[in-house]
């Protein structure tokens, strides 16, 4: 006990800092984590379907997942060295936008491909506007577009097989087409048909997604808002004809990568706006967009391109629906 | 249900020291007390170097002016007049008294069997003025002004229990060892300003303190009490105004715009002291606690009491600290060294060690909302440090710079560990300069 009894000196000067002198222990790379693991198991799942379409197709998946979360982490830290900034690819973010990228591929994509993809989320979407919390849009869906649009056919089409190692038509295409009837709704959910790498399974992505609600990483007003619109719509003027097809709604709201869109992407941090009446109205914009671009244009990417158009509106939203000041009259702004 | 606002944080507790019984610590060898420990102006020496004086006498005044009087917390020698920082950092003139351990009581403090029914409003307001009584939950704002203007403006007494900011259990202690001078000194408010109710807030992380004023209050309609949710700030008097009326009040305005009158659970009690023996404040009640301390404890310490001497009679140090603050983790200001004294407004000496200490390392914010929903007072604290940092002050404030009540909420829950609070108080002393010009 002799150490107990040290007498230990009162230092002279100690440090004077502002308040608050504690914090909570949450970090960056805590919640970006958390979004990391709950994106894992339909990650998981993609890759295991990939294998049972055929083992050229499991390798390939699992190559893309690799070369994408690698590929980001790379080019941020790459960058970060050239500009002599501070590396901070420890926040997980980049890793984060790399599973997200590697997520939103098909699994026949080229590697090269999706290396290009991750310079382009990391590079141009993210670092050439100043690096974390200053970029606008979404690196991941910027860059699945960029690849979209660059590269139109390793992109679409075809590039989705079946189970049987056809090329198969997405669930979104047979909407589209009219087929809904050949569609079974609980394979959707649990994920046995055709999509990208992480879209496949609703499931698992809903799981996911409800985990971060009630971990209380992301908010519930953006998943809500927008999920609740897409269905809303589609229930009351499905695209079949007529009103109130709630096959069509469900169908809807399983596919083409709306739960990935709706709990992973729209609600990342950076780009999606922080006061609560905003963070509906986005959502809801969201939904709108999506189901605009299903009805009217063919692509579809329609959730991809939903958010990336909301993410420009994001800093007026937040400005316009900025909460009411405590102690102010409602209704009148400052 | 227990009571509460929008927004705000749950914060760690860290309430170590709520089961301790409060110790009496025994007056130091010297005390050194401030002449200024209250909102307004210092108050000037009554005595000089080589006298001799005694505990409870009054030693600092001013006969204009708003002011709280100083009153020895020794009996013996002043030895010196001299100027040194206060805990906010001023310049303030201090009192050196050596105690000579004779512990002789100033004779005019006895018990005095006044009436209560017979005491006229204006007789209180001296009463407490003359006890030098000033705000103890730290605002510090001399007492008796604050009730001589609340007289026929208000309708609600509110008595502050909350005690929202972490490691602080001095007021519980208070309240659980003595909660008939609550009651008691709640009463007195109510004659004082002739109001017929008053509420006695506490937060309900404090069970045992809010059976025992149920208990002592069941048999009156006029003083109820209000178990609070806890949550931080939930002690501001903004937040606890909302709780417990539903009435927003709005920044530059005073609690008795909205017929509210709030007092510190401590403050109570020492009107209480006052009115029944004409004690002053010249002891409070501090909670001792952080990683560094050997016992952390509840002390009723002499005012004038060096942190040092208090240390010291907690066992002295087990780590070598940090960080000392004056006050709570999260609006408690951090000292300079540990010579600094406690006062009236001293309610926690918090000893953190490096590895308790934390410094916001200037991260980059990721835009979360985390802020936003803590925010108690519903401004967008991420935009105001954005802009604070760009020096777009008219910016800040349109995201509501100048409503900030300074509660360290949006600091707390940043995870990119942005230091908010410093980004908004520049923006709000940037735009205060330029409404003056
Ligand atoms: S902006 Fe001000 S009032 Fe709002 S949480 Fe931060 S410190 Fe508190
Ligand atoms: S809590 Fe921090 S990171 Fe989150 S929005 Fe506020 S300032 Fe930005």
């Amino acid at each position: 006990m002799d150490e107990q009894n040290l007498e230990i000196e009162y230092p002279e000067r100690l440090v004077v800092a502002s308040s608050p002198h504690i914090r909570h222990k949450d970090t960056t790379a805590y919640l970006m984590l958390q979004v990391i693991l709950a994106l894992t198991p339909a990650l998981i799942f993609g890759i295991v379907l990939a294998f049972t379409v055929g083992w050229r197709y499991g390798l390939n998946a699992l190559i893309l997942t690799v070369v994408c979360m690698a590929g980001s982490v790379f080019f941020e830290w790459l960058y970060e060295k050239i500009t002599r900034r501070p590396v901070t690819v420890r926040d997980l973010s980049a890793l984060l936008t790399g599973m997200l990228l590697a997520m939103n591929l098909p699994i026949t994509l080229h590697p090269f491909y999706a290396l290009l993809g991750s310079a382009f989320a990391i590079i141009v979407a993210k670092q050439l506007f100043g690096g974390l919390g200053r970029n606008f849009v979404n690196p991941a869906l910027a860059a699945r577009i960029f690849l979209v649009i660059s590269f139109v056919s390793a992109m679409s089409g075809d590039a989705y097989p079946m189970l049987d190692g056809t090329a198969g038509a997405t669930p979104l295409v047979l909407i589209k087409t009219g087929q809904i009837a050949e569609l079974s709704l609980m394979k959707m959910f649990v994920g046995v048909c055709p999509g990208t790498l992480g879209e496949v399974s609703a499931m698992l992505l809903l799981l996911g997604g409800l985990y971060l609600i009630f971990a209380r990483v992301i908010s519930w007003h953006i998943p809500v808002a927008y999920i609740g619109t897409v269905a809303l719509i589609t229930y009351i003027f499905p695209q079949t004809g007529g009103y109130f097809d709630l096959r069509f709604m469900a169908a809807s709201i399983l596919s083409g990568g709306l739960m990935l869109g709706a709990f992973f992407m729209a609600t990342d941090y950076v780009t999606s706006p922080t006061a609560p009446r905003a963070r509906l109205v986005y959502g809801v914009l969201c939904g709108l967009l999506t189901v605009f671009i299903r009805y009217f244009c063919g692509a579809p990417e329609g959730v991809s391109y939903s958010i990336l158009i909301c993410n420009l509106l994001v800093y007026y939203l937040d400005r316009f629906l900025r909460p009411r000041r405590f102690g102010q009259k409602r209704g009148k702004k400052a | 249900m227990a009571k509460t606002f929008r927004g705000g944080v749950h914060v760690e507790e860290h309430k170590n020291t709520e089961r301790m019984r409060t110790v009496r610590m025994p007056a130091p060898h010297t005390v050194s007390i401030p002449l200024s420990q209250h909102i307004g102006a210092p108050v000037q020496p009554l005595v000089a170097v080589g006298d001799r004086v005694l505990r409870g006498q009054c030693i600092g005044d001013l006969a204009e002016g708003l002011c709280a009087p100083v009153h020895s917390s020794v009996s013996g020698t002043v030895k010196a007049i001299e100027m040194k920082p206060s805990a906010r950092g001023i310049p303030v003139q201090h009192i050196v008294i050596e105690n000579d351990g004779e512990d002789e009581l100033c004779p005019s403090i006895a018990p005095k069997e006044r009436s209560l029914a017979e005491t006229a409003p204006e007789q209180i307001v001296k009463i407490v003025r003359d006890a030098g009584v000033a705000g103890m939950g730290g605002a510090t704002f001399p007492t008796h002004a604050k009730i001589a203007s609340a007289i026929g403006r208000v309708n609600t007494i509110i008595v502050n229990g909350a005690e929202c900011e972490p490691y602080i259990t001095a007021n519980h202690r208070l309240m659980q060892e003595h909660p008939e001078a609550v009651v008691g000194g709640a009463r007195v408010l109510m004659h004082a300003l002739g109001l017929s109710k008053a509420i006695l807030a506490v937060e309900d992380n404090k069970p045992s303190v809010i059976q025992i004023f149920k208990g002592l209050t069941w048999d009156m309609d006029d003083i109820s009490v209000a178990a609070l949710k806890t949550k931080y700030p939930q002690g501001d008097e903004r937040q606890l105004i909302y709780a417990l009326t539903g009435k927003e009040l709005p920044v530059g305005k005073l609690p008795a715009d909205v017929g509210c009158v709030i007092f510190n659970a401590e403050t109570v009690s020492s009107i209480y002291r006052a009115f029944n023996t004409d004690q002053p404040v010249i002891e409070r009640i501090v909670t001792v606690d952080g990683d560094c301390v050997r016992t952390p404890q509840n002390l009723s310490v002499p005012i004038g009491t060096s942190y040092r001497d208090v240390i010291e009679f907690c066992g002295g140090l087990v780590k070598t600290p940090r960080r000392l603050i004056s006050g709570g983790p999260m609006m408690g200001a951090a000292q300079w060294d540990v010579d600094g004294v406690v006062t009236k407004g001293t309610s926690a000496i918090l000893l953190f060690s490096e590895e308790q200490s934390y410094s916001y390392e200037h991260g980059s914010c990721i835009h979360c909302g985390r802020c936003v929903k803590g925010c108690p007072m519903h401004l967008m604290p991420n935009y105001i440090a954005a802009y604070a940092r760009r020096r777009d002050y008219e910016s800040a404030e349109l995201y509501g710079a100048k409503g900030c009540v300074e509660c360290g909420s949006c600091s707390y829950v940043c995870p990119a560990h942005v230091p908010i609070v410093q980004y908004v108080r520049v923006a709000k002393t940037a735009l205060a300069a330029k409404q003056k010009e």
